[in-house]
Order: structure tokens, then sequence, then C-alpha cells
């Protein structure tokens, strides 16, 4: 079972703001980031979470609020003097120095022998899966492995945090992938706490404990990857992470945070609190669905709970694993999206053909 | 043949860009005081001449301090200028950017002509420092344009990177920085030195009674006996200053290839 208390803070931010002269770029971020934790911030180019990561790291001056790190405010710290190192999104490997005189940079001004540091790297190198590769040239490395000589660098003085500024965006998908496993483990292994910079929503869920989702210079929702994948707290939210269908809904009563809702094209449902993270309030509302919420019935099939719907596809998109359909359900204004998990035996649906959806009230969320 | 035409207007072009300078040293090595075909013979007179001529030692030394003199003064100068060029945003960087530049683009006389009026304005003796100024402000531009090449070249979060492991802006310039653009460093220098070397005009005009070895060879062009003498002193600057050239752009294209990075043209 899961240890319930949270870990204590190793990050605390209070109400951090940042101007570029009049562009407000932070605007009152705060957070607990906990040790030991995969945290990222997530958002559009723009929102300000480089920024943020950058502030951190001491590389930017805040303009107001304080970045308690490890119990010290760093307030006039420079990066040189915070127990921070950092991943760069160019990697930043020196490319007049050796692969091993990369990783041992930051022990030059460590106590160490020169036989610690010669082990040290070593062992750096070699967590990164580089072992033999200390007398390369850097500059002669492949994405990949430039990455690695990245996190070896920067892991090698076993800094309170390590912060990663888009590290796989340089990188094609299938190494992408796989370095995000290798990244989880890495983690994992050295227990330090990673601050994660990504646009990547499926980055970010995949890889993160706690997401903190950035718009505009403001932390739009802090909460681990299933929360916020199931009851994101507003339609950005919900929009920005994965696909989500709105519907029209007309919220008819509120009693102890549950809500009564007439949802169009589907119906009565009745929906709890969680499932209205923005509150709810009598009158028009909107309710969100993710695609596969939505199920579509073949023939014999019969809908849980009785609660179904009648449409017609509109469009079929196939992906080899899943089908997509685009299915206007009778009495809705708007087309929602379903998947379909393509099974032996199940036929893929025609545009044109008509669906018998049925659908699970507990994923709904409300929207205001 | 296709291209025909081409080809021989490239070699027309060629034969009128260097026909002259190969005619140096042929005059140079010829027995004879008159600069005329045919060719008298070959002989070492002229050069062995250069050596017992103080006056031309003497400007040669002028000339070497002052290029030394230039090639540093200008080369620091210009470091500042394109790490603060590639680096900062400020309010009127175009501008001021321009302004440093435009020595390129000037009239060497016209700027050689101000500086001696602002010299005898300011009463101040004409001397070796004043060409040292003149041409530092002649060579700045180009070592600008050399060094911005350097630093732009040069991934910003490198230095960045370094301060994050702990090493404090000094120590950063001193272990990444600097030896990144060395190469730059080394170029600039060996360009502003040799453009130094070369200079006449504002050497002419700000020299006083201390000439530098253009202005000496320009003195001597009076005396047609000693054109041979002039002819060989030339074939060696031509010599020297094509040698330097060449070493810069093999320092300049190590640069690249040892950072990894695409040539993106040069001087040579």
């Amino acid at each position: 079972m899961k240890d319930t208390t949270p870990p204590p803070a190793i990050i605390t931010l209070d109400d951090v703001h940042k101007y570029y002269g009049d562009y407000h770029a932070l605007r009152g971020i705060s957070a607990e980031i906990r040790q030991g934790e995969f945290f990222s911030l997530l958002g559009p180019s723009g929102c300000g979470k480089t920024t943020l990561l950058r502030a951190i790291a001491g590389f930017e001056d805040i303009s107001s609020g304080h970045i308690q790190l490890n119990g010290r405010n760093m307030e006039g710290v420079p990066p040189n003097k915070r127990p921070t190192n950092m991943v760069f999104q160019s990697y930043a490997i020196f490319p007049h120095l050796s692969v091993a005189q990369n990783v041992a940079f930051g022990l030059r001004r460590t106590s160490m022998s020169g036989d610690e540091k010669k082990r040290a790297v070593a062992e750096a190198l070699e967590m990164v899966g580089l072992k033999d590769y200390g007398r390369r040239a850097a500059h002669a490395l492949s994405g990949g492995q430039r990455q690695r000589v990245a996190l070896a660098r920067a892991l090698i003085l076993k800094p309170k945090v390590l912060l990663l500024d888009e590290p796989l965006s340089a990188l094609d998908k299938k190494m992408r992938e796989q370095m995000q496993v290798e990244l989880i483990k890495l983690q994992r292994e050295v227990g330090i706490t990673f601050i994660l910079v990504t646009h990547d929503q499926e980055e970010a869920l995949v890889m993160s404990d706690r997401i903190a989702v950035m718009f505009e210079g403001e932390i739009a929702q802090l909460d681990d990857p299933e929360l916020l994948y199931r009851r994101p707290n507003s339609r950005r939210v919900a929009e920005f992470i994965g696909m989500m269908n709105f519907l029209p809904a007309d919220v008819i009563s509120v009693s102890d945070g549950r809500a009564e809702v007439e949802v169009a094209g589907l119906g009565r449902a009745e929906l709890d609190a969680a499932q209205c993270p923005g509150g709810a309030i009598v009158g028009a509302a909107r309710i969100g669905l993710r695609p596969e919420s939505l199920t579509i019935l073949f023939e014999g099939q019969s809908p849980e709970g009785g609660r179904s719907a009648e449409g017609v596809v509109e469009e079929v998109v196939y992906y080899g694993d899943m089908t997509y359909y685009d299915v206007l359900i009778d009495g809705a204004p708007n087309k929602v999206s379903v998947s379909m998990r393509n099974m032996p035996g199940r036929r893929v649906l025609e545009r044109g053909a008509p669906a018998h959806l049925a659908w699970d009230p507990r994923a709904m969320v409300l929207f205001s | 043949m296709r291209g025909g035409g081409l080809k021989v207007y490239a070699i027309l072009y060629l034969a009128f860009l260097y026909a002259p300078i190969v005619l140096l040293p042929l005059f140079a090595f010829n027995d004879g005081t008159v600069i005329a075909f045919p060719l008298q013979g070959f002989t070492l007179e002229w050069f062995a001449a250069l050596l017992d001529t103080p006056a031309l030692h003497e400007a040669t030394l002028n000339s070497l301090i002052i290029a030394v003199s230039v090639a540093i003064l200008a080369t620091s100068l210009g470091l500042f200028a394109a790490r603060a060029a590639t680096r900062y945003k400020f309010p009127g960087k175009p501008g001021i950017l321009g302004f440093i530049m435009l020595p390129l683009v000037l009239p060497e006389v016209i700027v050689a002509i101000s500086l001696l009026a602002v010299l005898m304005q300011l009463g101040l003796d004409s001397g070796l420092w004043t060409i040292i100024l003149g041409h530092s402000l002649l060579c700045m531009p180009f070592s600008i344009a050399i060094l911005q090449g350097s630093f732009a070249n040069m991934d910003q979060s490198l230095e960045e990177a370094a301060i994050d492991l702990g090493e404090t802006p000094l120590s950063t310039f001193r272990l990444v920085t600097f030896p990144l653009v060395l190469p730059g460093i080394i170029a600039s220098l060996l360009i502003c030195f040799t453009i130094s070397l070369d200079e006449f005009i504002i050497a002419f005009f700000l020299s006083g009674n201390e000439p530098t070895l253009p202005v000496y060879l320009w003195g001597q062009l009076r005396f047609p006996a000693r054109l041979p003498v002039v002819m060989a002193l030339g074939t060696i600057l031509v010599t020297l200053s094509v040698l330097l050239l060449v070493v810069a752009e093999f320092f300049r294209r190590r640069g690249l290839k040892r950072a990894g990075l695409e040539d993106t043209g040069g001087f040579l």
C-alpha cells in the first residue's frame, strides 16, 4: 500500500511573479514540489514553464515572491551556488571536451581526489548506459548519446533537484519513448527530485508523479496524472490533456455538491462532487466526456445500466489498434469522438452507418 | 565547348588581378635598375640592399610595433563588442553596431584627415600611438565580424551549463567561452595584424616623423634608382600577408571542425 503522507517539500514557490518589462511572464505561482518526486511543468509554448524552471535554477531573477529550495530562500543566490543542476534543451555538451571531461566538469570545484573523480565519472557514465564512451569526442555523439552525457554530467554532482528543460524534444519518436522509460527508471534509482518542462501532454502523463498545467503564467491545475486526465478542472485543461468531447448540458439541481444534469443527446445523469471540479451552479453548462468513455454497441451487446443513445457515424479514422469514430448523436448539436479498440471479430463501422452508443455517467466531468 | 567564354573571362579576370603582383617578384630578382622587359638576369642584390638600410629597419620596427598593438587592441575591443552583440539585447543596438562597422565603407582618406584634424585641435603630437588608434578604428569591424561569427556559432546554454555546474562567470569564460572562440580570436589577431601592416593612408597622415613600412616605401618611389629595392620589399610584404591570411583561415576552419559546425564562409 502507498504511504499516504506526502514527503516533505524540497521546493516551495510562494507567489512568484516575473515581469519582462511590461510582459507579465509569471503571475503568482505558488506550489510545493516534494522530495523525490517526478514533477512536470506542462503547458503550451509561452506559458512561462521554462521561465519558472530557469527561475528555480537561478538564471532568471524573479520580480516578487519567494523560491525556497531545501529550506533556504534562494533570493540572490546565483545558479552556481544552488543545489540544482540542469539538463538543457540543446544538451549544452562542451564540444571542445571529451565525454569524460564533460561529465567531470562539475567536479572541478569539489575536494575529490583524481582517482575518486575518475571513479565517479565511470559510475555516472555506466548509470546512463555509456560505459566505454569516456574518451570519445563530445561533438561526435548522436542526439540520444548527448542527452545521456548531459544527464550524467548533471547527476554526478548529486543535486537536490534535477531540472530538465524539454530534454526529449530534439529526439525522434522512437528514441523519445525509449528515453522516457529510461528517465523514469533513472529517477527511481537516484531518488533525486526531477522537474521536467514539457509541452507534450503524453510525455508528462507517462513520466510524472504530479503535473502542473500552466497557461499564461499561471498554474491552472496541479494534480497527479490520473486526476488531471479524469477530472480536469477547466475546459482548457481538459482540451490540453488528451482529447475531450463537450456536450451542452443543463444543471437541473444541486445538493451536497451532487448535480443532476440533462445532457443534450444523452439524457439525465447524476454527478458527484468530484465530477464537478469547478463547482456546479444550476443553469447552462457543459459536460466533458473522453472518447474512450463512449462505447459503440455491436449486435447482441446491451449497455450496462441501460444508458444508451442513437447516432450516425460521420467519420472513421483507423489507427490499427484503435478506430476513432466521429458520431453525431440524435439530439446533440455537435459530433463526439468515440474510440474503440479493434478486436478480432469486431468489424469497423463505415461512414453513414447507424451507431448504438453506450456511455458511463461516472466518466463525465461538469464544466461551467 | 560549353562554358568556354566563361572560362576565358575567368582567366582574364584572374590575370588582371594578379599579373601586377607577379611582376613584383619578377623585377625584385631582376639584375637591372630599370623596371622594363627584357629581364637582365637573376640577382639578390636588391634584397641585400634592404639589409643595410637603417631607415628601412626603423620603419619595419615601427610597423611591427603598430601591427602587434593594433591586433591586440582591436581584437580585445572586438571581443567585448561581439559578445555584447550576440548575447544581449539593448536599446539602440543596431545603430551602435552600424556605427562600429562604418569604417569598413568610409573612405579611408576622410577618416585619416578627420583624425589628423582632431589631433591638431587637441594639440597632440602624432606618433606611433596615433597610428595605432587609427588602425584599431579600421580593424575593429573586421575583428567584430570574425568574432561575431564565433560567438553566434556557440550555443548560449554552454556558458549557462558551466555556471550551473558550479563555475563562476569568470572561470566560465576561461574554461568554456575562451577555448571555443579562440580560433576566432587568432584569426582576428592575424587579420588585424595584416591590415595594419599594409595600411598606407592613415599611416601617411598620422605618422609624423616615424614612418611605417608602406610610408617609407612610398617615400622611396621618388628615387628611380631605389625602385628595385622597393620591389624586393614589396615581394616580402605580399608573401607575408598571404601567409598570415592562410594561417588565419586555417585556424578559423579548425575551430569550426572542432565544434562540429558547418562552414558558412570565411575570408578564403
